[in-house]
């Protein structure tokens, strides 16, 4: 899903920029707030585990591949949207910069797909779902399926503007595919916060009250 | 589970993903890179594309970068091996770069947070 520079033209890019900087000094403010010494290297090994994670494209059929985002995982786990969106901006930045995965001018875009409305949309499905079914695997693996096919159509409309795909052609497509790739997605939040919970519960404190989730 | 193996644990599982990831990683085109395809006419919504598909790109009027380690490597000549070194280096950047990002707004933006009379 990392929308490249060849994708949009410069002035679309900006203006994605200005909109991301927004969530992106929010997502700052959270880290002022809500980050302890504690905190700060489990959220460290959150970026790292989710940089690794991206890099790993398996089959999802249709002669095309996926990998995990990362939104809601990170969400859930930290019990705040704006978490996403901070840990996904600095990944997307070295995916970016340092390997060429997804642009310069676009990343503004790649921002504002993953991690604002991935980590939104994670985040808020998540909370729904739990207390709609109580059921800890159910709300993780459906918040990030939608957490991954959301941002897809979302960049479908962005690559429609930007005159790259038509728009009910690329609407199809990208759902279908994101369709395909939210179920690694979900399979893998699901067992990465199920590890988490197991190694350090008290992370998720903010995420999931006591007494939630751990055996469902 | 004490910070510090959490840490290290973490960074471990991280880093075997990653270094799994040069040689089990599926080559095909990601959704987007799909949908692309799709869109022109190189690859059917459900087939798979045939092996000279590429992505057509109008780079007209668009910022062009190239990146120190294109494609999560360091170019045919060291093959796999510089998969691994890029996957390893791309890791522990993400790790430090949180890691000091944090600590640089605990440090600097929250100083007085909390105490009385700040």
């Amino acid at each position: 899903m990392h929308i490249p520079d060849s994708f949009m033209p410069l002035t679309q890019g900006l203006v994605y920029w200005a909109i991301a900087l927004v969530f992106i000094g929010l997502s700052l403010r959270w880290a002022r707030k809500d980050m302890s010494e504690d905190r700060i290297p489990i959220v460290a090994v959150l970026a790292a585990g989710i940089f690794a994670l991206q890099s790993f494209n398996l089959p999802v059929s249709m002669g095309t591949s996926g990998h995990l985002v990362g939104g809601a995982l990170a969400a859930i786990v930290l019990g705040s949207p704006f978490a996403a969106v901070f840990i996904l901006t600095l990944v997307l930045i070295v995916q970016g910069v340092i390997f060429g995965d997804g642009g310069i001018t676009t990343m503004g875009a790649n921002i504002i797909n993953m991690g604002v409305i991935g980590g939104f949309v994670g985040f808020y499905s998540f909370k729904g779902l739990m207390r709609a079914t109580g059921n800890m695997n159910i709300a993780c693996f459906s918040a990030a399926w939608l957490a991954c096919f959301i941002p897809a159509l979302a960049a479908a409309v962005e690559m429609f503007l930007a005159g790259t795909f038509p728009l009910r052609e690329g609407l199809i497509a990208m759902g279908v595919y994101h369709a395909l790739i939210g179920i690694i997605e979900g399979f893998v939040t699901v067992v990465a916060i199920r590890l988490i919970m197991t190694a350090r519960p008290d992370i998720m404190k903010l995420a999931v009250p006591a007494g939630q989730g751990v055996g469902a | 589970m004490e910070n510090r193996t959490f840490i290290v644990i973490g960074i471990v599982i991280a880093l075997l993903i990653g270094v799994m990831a040069v040689f089990l990683a599926s080559s095909q085109p990601d959704g987007l890179e799909s949908t692309a395809l799709v869109i022109q006419g190189q690859k059917t919504l459900a087939g798979s594309a045939p092996g000279n598909a590429e992505i057509h790109e109008s780079p007209d009027g668009k910022f062009s970068y190239t990146a120190p380690m294109p494609d999560y490597s360091l170019g045919e000549k060291l093959g796999p091996w510089g998969g691994i070194i890029a996957i390893i280096a791309g890791t522990l950047l993400a790790f430090g770069l949180v890691l000091g990002s944090s600590r640089l707004i605990l440090t600097f933006w929250s100083r007085g947070k909390g105490k009385p009379g700040q």
